[in-house]
């Protein structure tokens, strides 16, 4: 398989203009600048199929032909860099050694809805990425990539580099552009959606680094190139960052549809130490676990993983073996959300913590069997149930956990202590 | 406004393109329950109590933000949404001190009210509650206490967008949330205390209200503010036959959903201070104890002798009285001149949201109804001072000290042949008359008010004057009795019907269909046209 997203990755100095440039960098861009009209962009998006990488997994093309053509106000493209879910670093390793990659995304991006203001928000932790992007607009702007009349057309577009304070909710679009306004990163109320009253009440798109970091090579090789990849709905590559009980570790790129079990098993090394899996989550913390049984035929696209009752989300490949107590792993992800629940609506506010503290007593043998069907009900009075989707984040791996082991809740709860054996 | 059908609980209601379904359900009497919506603020959908099903949509949608859309199917009382709005409800209690018995909002409290309808059932919450600041003061006139706050921010929105000063935002982060002023801000605006009106819990309590009474105690009577004359319409809220406090009704052709610090709490100076209970009559060294028919009988004489007549008007007189006071002064006196008290002040930009430049609520009622000369009040202060009338009347204002300069107008008085002072207290002014009256405040007396922008409103008595006061009305009609008019007036719409006849602006006004919500005079409506 060809990469798309990796393939600059250990090529020396990447970061940088020059090296970017030499391996055919902002070629694509000048190739839209020059040939394409931003319909023209939309439609080739469309065609390849891509799909947004921050989790959701919504058509690109589409997304931005959602922007009004008539709406007088200004548009703005931001590009989403506040990688922030449990197991996932993959953004942060194209933002820190292939920051041109998104920039021209990024770019690209913009001209499409025809936005002359773009906003790249990074994480605040990601202090290393956020000055080599800072670094590549400078770059950008100095070789005419970026400002006034680009390529001699008529097009300006200007790039901020803007960092976050550090808050998992504004990875959350529209917390994100709450954040970027200089407001409380507080999602906000849908309707209306940020394609028409976005960021400062005008129409903006969000996108995500991985997605942008696509669309050079979609332009360069064509659409059709890029949705001859992966499976009939789910097209071209994606990028997987795997951590946990496994012997390679580390951010891959895989052709979406790849099996899951060979992946895991071939790719990574599989669990070390002679151990046995145990449990795996698939995309990030906010998804629901698989015991080892429900990956045996999971391929790695949206559909697949949806069947066996999880989701894609942003590709973060969490592996537990059989030292893990899912009790301490259930309480683990639930004290985080119960730490990043922004506390706007009131399921979400109260209910995160609620469910952390049974957790908690769960893990340090106070709990009770009917704690496991409490968490159950408060998890389900949560889902669905707030403004933004981190009440669901937090509601469907606590369900997940107790359904998928709950004869270790119970052990834990008869035995009033934790009984697995630690590696 | 394009008509929309949509059926909500299987009824079919028509409503118009752009109303959400929380509004289009009111409009026809379902009342989806509800905490961080307000009519008057944005929208911040975060309390999730209004959630509802709507027909083919797989999860459910809050009422306050899903506009109505043709042929829409609405649910309020499915089993989904009635599990979900019991959940809310779980869900906001679980860290709530339910401290019901020492709370200032119980009896009013949206907790309590929605728990009785829609949860009712034993706590499932066996852990420790979040703790938070206890009784912090705010402002001069709201105390905060963070643990029986929901955070529906309506307190920030309020601050936000109506008076657009911004003392409160929320700080820290999930379910340490918590609502604070900004650094250096104190909540001091002068209309904060409406976040306690809209405060849906006892998170934020009136620091002159608390622990006065308990609400359920209370008895409320629709009025008037007396505090200016933007005639904001009020409850006023009693206990043992006092004014305990003031609460805004809603009228959105005047003060919307509000009212200002300053008439809130105006009822403390108003209706205060140790009555007069009996009139008195000045002898040598001083006032002394007389009947009512002696001191009326010495005001009739007393005005009938001296001239000119000078005849001031309280600004808090109703325009019954002010009709009454009118035909009084012109049957008596040969020679008089007649004002309403009337004085301006400067106002802020957030004063100006509601608030008049006067002190004198129905000075345009008055004046529709007779008292008024050239000048004004200010030119007939003046000729006072100047020594130009030998008597003047005198009803419901202390022109000693609210009057500037003070000193010209005691000494001016002190001169007056004949002086009437017609007032609830033994005022500076009362002191120095020569017939004191004691008569009843705006708490006390029914009648109506015609506010500054013309439109007739109704004041009703709230508490019953002490024993040997008469009312204002009461008192003029005696007096016209003595000068020989018999209008057989007995009540306040027995005297509106009478000057609905005479006063050609209020010409076929009927004092029944003024209601709780006013009506606009004739002149009004003229008026306004003529801009």
């Amino acid at each position: 398989m060809e990469k798309v997203l990796l393939r600059n990755i250990g090529v020396p100095d990447a970061h940088t203009l020059a090296s970017y440039r030499s391996r055919g960098g902002y070629g694509p861009w000048r190739t839209v600048v020059e040939s394409m009209r931003p319909e023209q962009l939309i439609e080739e998006v469309k065609a390849s199929g891509l799909r947004g990488r921050g989790g959701a997994g919504f058509p690109t093309g589409m997304k931005w032909s959602f922007v009004p053509k008539d709406n007088p106000k200004p548009k703005y493209l931001v590009c989403n860099a506040d990688e922030s879910e449990p197991g996932t670093f993959k953004d942060r390793l194209l933002i820190e050694q292939d920051p041109h990659a998104i920039l021209e995304g990024t770019l690209m991006a913009a001209y499409a809805i025809q936005s002359h203001t773009a906003f790249i928000y990074v994480r605040g932790e990601l202090s290393f990425g956020a000055s080599r992007l800072e670094r590549a607009v400078e770059e950008a702007s100095e070789a005419g990539y970026i400002g006034k009349k680009i390529f001699a057309s008529d097009y300006d577009l200007d790039v901020i580099v803007h960092r976050g304070a550090g808050a998992y909710i504004c990875g959350e679009e529209t917390a994100l552009l709450s954040s970027l306004e200089g407001g409380r990163g507080w999602p906000k109320v849908k309707p209306p959606f940020p394609a028409t009253h976005g960021l400062f009440g005008c129409p903006t798109v969000v996108n995500n680094v991985e997605t942008l970091a696509a669309l050079p090579w979609i332009i360069e090789h064509g659409a059709a190139a890029y949705a001859a990849m992966g499976t009939d709905k789910s097209k071209g590559t994606k990028l997987f960052s795997v951590s946990g009980h496994i012997a390679l570790p580390g951010v891959y790129e895989l052709e979406m549809g790849y099996p899951f079990k060979k992946f895991l098993d071939e790719d990574c090394g599989g669990v070390p130490n002679g151990k046995k899996l145990k449990g795996v989550i698939p995309g990030g913390g906010s998804m629901p676990v698989l015991r080892p049984e429900e990956i045996e035929k999971v391929n790695l696209d949206y559909e697949s993983v949806q069947a066996a009752g999880s989701l894609l989300g942003s590709g973060g490949v969490i592996v537990m073996d059989e030292t893990t107590c899912m009790v301490r792993a259930a309480w683990n992800i639930a004290r985080f959300y119960a730490h990043e629940s922004c506390g706007q609506c009131s399921p979400c506010r109260e209910g995160c913590h609620w469910m952390e503290k049974i957790f908690h007593r769960l893990e340090h043998g106070e709990g009770e069997s009917s704690d496991l069907d409490l968490i159950l009900n408060i998890s389900g009075n949560i889902m669905g149930n707030t403004i933004c989707p981190f009440g669901d984040a937090a509601a469907m791996p606590a369900a997940a956990f107790i359904k998928k082991y709950r004869d270790e809740f119970e052990a834990h709860v008869a035995e009033k202590r934790c009984t697995i054996k630690m590696g | 406004m394009d008509p929309v059908k949509i059926t909500i609980d299987g009824k079919e209601v028509s409503t118009t393109k752009g109303k959400t379904v929380i509004q289009a359900a009111a409009e026809v009497g379902v009342a989806i329950p509800h905490y961080c919506y307000h009519p008057k603020l944005s929208i911040a959908g975060n309390c999730r109590m209004c959630l509802v099903e709507i027909e083919k949509m797989p999860k459910l949608q809050i009422a306050c933000n899903t506009q109505v859309a043709e042929g829409m199917g609405v649910l309020t009382q499915s089993a989904k949404v009635l599990a979900a709005r019991q959940a809310v409800l779980e869900f906001l209690l679980i860290n709530h001190p339910v401290d019901c018995p020492i709370c200032d909002q119980a009896g009013e409290c949206w907790l309590q009210d929605y728990y009785m309808q829609h949860d009712r059932r034993e706590s499932r919450f066996d852990l420790g509650k979040v703790h938070d600041r206890k009784r912090t003061i705010f402002g001069p006139n709201i105390v905060f206490d963070g643990e029986r706050c929901i955070k529906c921010t309506r307190c920030v929105r309020f601050c936000q967008e109506i008076t657009q000063t911004d003392e409160l935002t929320v700080i820290n982060r999930s379910d340490h949330s918590t609502i604070d002023l900004f650094p250096g801000a104190v909540l001091d605006n002068p209309l904060s205390a409406n976040v306690v009106d809209i405060c849906p819990v006892g998170a934020l309590t009136d620091r002159d209200f608390r622990f006065k009474v308990r609400v359920w105690y209370l008895q409320k009577t629709p009025s008037i503010c007396p505090g200016c004359s933007t005639g904001c319409n009020i409850s006023v809220e009693t206990y043992q036959n006092r004014i305990a406090r003031f609460k805004p009704r809603v009228n959105e052709a005047v003060n919307s959903h509000w009212i200002c610090d300053e008439g809130r709490y105006s009822f403390h100076d108003l209706a205060g201070g140790e009555r007069l209970t009996t009139p008195m009559i000045r002898q040598e060294g001083g006032l002394v104890a007389t009947t009512w028919d002696k001191a009326l009988q010495a005001v009739f004489s007393g005005l009938k002798a001296a001239k000119p007549l000078a005849g001031i008007l309280s600004g808090r007189n109703t325009n019954e009285e002010a009709f009454l006071f009118a035909k009084l002064v012109k049957m008596i006196a040969a020679e008089s001149a007649l004002e309403v008290f009337y004085q301006e002040r400067e106002l802020t930009a957030v004063q100006k949201i509601l608030m008049s430049p006067d002190r004198s609520p129905n000075f345009r009622g008055a004046r529709d109804m007779g008292v008024g000369s050239d000048g004004g009040f200010d030119a007939l202060l003046g000729k006072i001072v100047a020594g130009r009338f030998a008597a003047a009347y005198v009803v419901g204002e202390e022109l000693v000290t609210d009057a500037a300069p003070p000193d010209n107008v005691r000494a001016a008085l002190e001169k007056l042949a004949f002086l009437v002072v017609q007032d609830t207290r033994l005022t500076e002014t009362a002191k120095l008359a020569h017939v004191v009256l004691p008569a009843t405040h705006f708490g006390e007396k029914e009648g109506t008010y015609t506010n500054r922008q013309g439109r007739v409103q109704k004041l009703n008595a709230a508490v019953i004057a002490p024993g040997g006061a008469l009312q204002d009305s009461d008192i003029f009609i005696r007096l016209l009795d003595l000068a020989g008019a018999r209008n057989g007036f007995w009540t306040p719409a027995d005297i509106f019907a009478a000057l609905a006849r005479e006063i050609p602006a209020y010409g076929g006004l009927d004092y029944d269909s003024i209601g709780d919500q006013g009506i606009e005079r004739v002149a009004a409506v003229a008026e306004r046209h003529d801009r």
